[in-house]
């Protein structure tokens, strides 16, 4: 990644934060050229036509059922990891909201210092590393 | 990743969809995971982590093996 396209990748991260959301296109201000090139180097992931920024890692720019409260706000984590690093990235204590995915139980979890609280819940990784960017979304 | 009640919803939910299971992880390990791969990524200076580095990040909170590694 040069110097361009990580000093841009740093002012969408920037604009989330101001925000309290995933910036439109128009507000990033950038080019297309300039946004394929950071979604191909995976510093964010576009929506397959190009019109929105689907992730902004751990940001979801779509509505998930991971549903965070930080920082005063609430986010969307594209999966549990991506939940709890989302008070990680801001910094700050969260609370994350979200269903097991067998059963449809409402599972709350409080983030403090880093740790979630109940920890005996149970995360997994469908698809081994070697394959989390074959289709992220999926992942 | 998805959350799970407990590791008995997990097979459940694999047995019912079809999946082969993947790596099953308490949610404690994965809030070390969370931290370790994201604290940073606000950072004004932030740089992109190398491939090793995330490696190194995934091998401090025991998660080893072929499963965990990169491309």
């Amino acid at each position: 990644m040069d110097e361009h396209d990580r000093e841009l990748r740093n002012r969408i991260y920037a604009q989330l934060v101001e925000l309290g959301r995933v910036p439109t296109i128009e507000e990033t201000g950038a080019d297309d050229e300039s946004l394929r090139r950071l979604h191909d180097e995976h510093a964010l992931v576009l929506e397959p036509d190009g019109s929105a920024i689907r992730m902004l890692s751990p940001f979801s720019g779509v509505p998930t059922p991971y549903r965070v409260e930080a920082a005063g706000r609430s986010w969307f984590g594209n999966c549990v990891w991506d939940a709890l690093g989302i008070p990680a990235a801001l910094g700050v204590d969260g609370h994350v909201s979200a269903t097991c995915l067998d059963c449809g139980e409402t599972l709350e979890v409080d983030v403090i210092a880093g740790r979630p609280e109940p920890d005996d819940l149970v995360a997994h990784f469908l698809l081994p590393a070697g394959r989390w960017w074959d289709d992220i979304v999926f992942t | 990743m998805n959350l799970f009640r407990s590791e008995e919803h997990t097979a459940h939910w694999l047995r019912t969809n079809g999946y082969e299971p993947g790596a099953t992880m308490p949610l404690r390990q994965l809030g070390e995971l969370a931290v370790a791969w994201w604290a940073d990524r606000l950072d004004p200076g932030w740089r992109p982590h190398t491939r090793e580095q995330n490696q190194a990040l995934l091998e401090a909170v025991g998660l080893t093996g072929p499963f965990w590694k990169l491309p």
